[in-house]
């Protein structure tokens, strides 16, 4: 039984569409392992006790906070970060574009859980209401803007995706 | 403590039971991470071993026969909120997993069984459960036993987390026309309420014939109000009746939490409220579709 224990497990993820294998030390989080072993610091640390939402991630098409999700649990495991949310041509997405063009973020430093959650929020709900604006961002913490901009450009994102219709956020 | 910590992924319920039972101690179960990672990005936990349940088929899936509801451990708040069992036969316990905080990437990961062992008293899904008479299935060393959950609160040595794995969670369905609701009470925007309360109600020709009450957030036990409650039974729910819910509840929380959800005074009254409000929602839904 204790040949199950290991020192280090060799995972395999499909990073932004690459594939990478990396040795996931027992303890560490997926937010460390995308920061400084993939070096793709877009996502961001804010709190690492799930209260920021800066960490978001997209895993097996679920949004996650990366600091609360330990790297050696997932063996196998398809990842987006905010660095694989841009068309194939180098263009924002549609969700992006509307954060951009509506002055949604100041810093940004929340970008990544604020873009990730408003796209498997128009996902789910294509026309959200104001209530399943704010429930849909409730994971996220922005210390710049005072939300309202925020929930602007996500209308506007809901609107953009109408007017492509046919076209799923991302 | 170890400076090298261990791993590993059981894939059977077996195998797992029977690496647990074999170590000596130190090891820490693992499920979501939602509960456990924030202490180890900061250091305050640093277990020797890390076993990851999460390959452990046993502990997944929804599913009903003979009017009982069986929820593997590894059911994500998600998945409660969502699924179609879960939201004909236990409203309740859909709606309570839906005011959990946290965001949607936490109800993405946090499984029902980490939210069920780490016994947190400001937690909602406990009460909802508690209230439609739960109970659970647990492995420890290769041996299965099921228990109420209302008793595993109680326990002391349960081992669950270190030793044991809670497998599934076992609900009666809810009756056709059992009124309900899951009254959570919130001083901030924050995650946590202040006072909890989960209700259930039967009704027959107006009058109350079975209710039950839990309140949480208000003692570091979730309370089981049966005694307040008692004083319904009979009776039809007029504003005589709510005030006199209202007022026996704060004598049954002893020691009132005080923190920054609230004061342990203020704390004891919103027991009150909270269990007034819940059971004035359920009786307005009982007996409806
Ligand atoms: C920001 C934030 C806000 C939150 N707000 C709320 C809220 O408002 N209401 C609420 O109810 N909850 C809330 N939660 C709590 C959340 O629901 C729990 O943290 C989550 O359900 C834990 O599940 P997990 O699988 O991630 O647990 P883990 O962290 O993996 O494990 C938690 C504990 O349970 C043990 N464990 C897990 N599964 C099993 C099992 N099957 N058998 C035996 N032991 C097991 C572990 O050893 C550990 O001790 C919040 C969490 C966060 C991060
Ligand atoms: S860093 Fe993960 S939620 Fe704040
Ligand atoms: S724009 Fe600065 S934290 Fe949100």
């Amino acid at each position: 039984m204790d040949d199950l224990l290991v020192q280090s497990v060799l995972v395999q993820w499909r990073v932004n569409g690459k594939l990478h294998e990396i040795e996931a030390m027992p303890g560490m989080s997926l937010l460390d392992a995308v920061r400084e072993q993939l070096g793709l610091t877009g996502t961001h640390m804010g709190c690492q006790t799930g209260h920021c939402g800066a960490c978001t991630v997209m895993l097996d098409g679920r949004i996650v906070k990366s600091c609360l999700t330990q790297a050696a649990t997932l063996p196998r495991a398809e990842i987006v970060t905010i660095e694989g949310l841009k068309r194939a041509d180098g263009t924002l997405n549609p969700v992006q574009q509307a954060f951009w063009d509506e002055a949604g973020f100041q810093c940004g430093y929340c970008a990544p859980g604020m873009l990730l959650s408003a796209m498997e929020l128009l996902a789910e709900h294509p026309e959200p209401t104001d209530a399943q604006i704010d429930t849909g961002l409730a994971g996220n913490l922005c210390r710049c803007t005072g939300y309202r901009s925020l929930v602007r450009a996500v209308k506007a994102a809901a609107r953009k995706l109408q007017d492509t219709s046919g076209q799923t956020p991302g | 403590m170890s400076l090298y910590p261990s791993f590993a992924r059981p894939n059977s319920l077996a195998q797992a039971s029977e690496l647990l039972a074999g170590l000596s101690g130190g090891s820490v179960i693992i499920a979501g991470g939602q509960e456990i990672m924030p202490y180890i990005n900061h250091g305050a936990m640093q277990p020797d071993i890390y076993i990851d349940i999460g390959g452990l088929k046993e502990l997944r899936g929804i599913s009903e026969a003979d009017g009982v509801v069986s929820i593997g451990a590894l059911t994500v708040h998600r998945e409660l909120q969502g699924n179609a069992i879960v939201a004909e036969k236990l409203p309740m316990l859909a709606d309570a997993a839906s005011r959990a905080g946290g965001g949607r990437q936490v109800h993405n990961r946090a499984t029902l069984g980490g939210n069920l062992v780490a016994m947190h008293p400001l937690y909602d899904i406990a009460p909802a459960l508690l209230a439609l008479g739960a109970e659970v299935e647990l492995v420890k060393a290769g041996e299965t036993r099921r228990t109420s959950l209302a008793a595993l609160m109680h326990e002391t040595s349960h081992g669950l987390g270190s030793e044991a794995i809670l497998v599934r969670v076992l609900v009666p369905a809810m009756a056709a026309g059992t009124g309900w609701a899951y009254e959570k009470l919130k001083l901030s925007g924050g995650a946590y309420g202040s006072a909890n309360a989960a209700a259930t109600v039967q009704l027959d020709a107006g009058r109350i014939t079975a209710a039950t009450l839990m309140i949480g957030a208000v003692a570091d036990r979730i309370i089981d109000a049966a005694a307040a409650v008692q004083g319904l039974i009979g009776q039809a729910w007029t504003a005589a009746a709510a005030e006199q819910l209202e007022l026996r509840c704060p004598a049954l929380v002893k020691q009132p939490l005080s923190d920054q959800q609230g004061s342990g005074e203020w704390r004891q009254a919103m027991a009150g409220v909270v269990a007034r409000r819940a059971m004035a929602a359920a009786v307005a839904r009982a007996g409806q579709k």
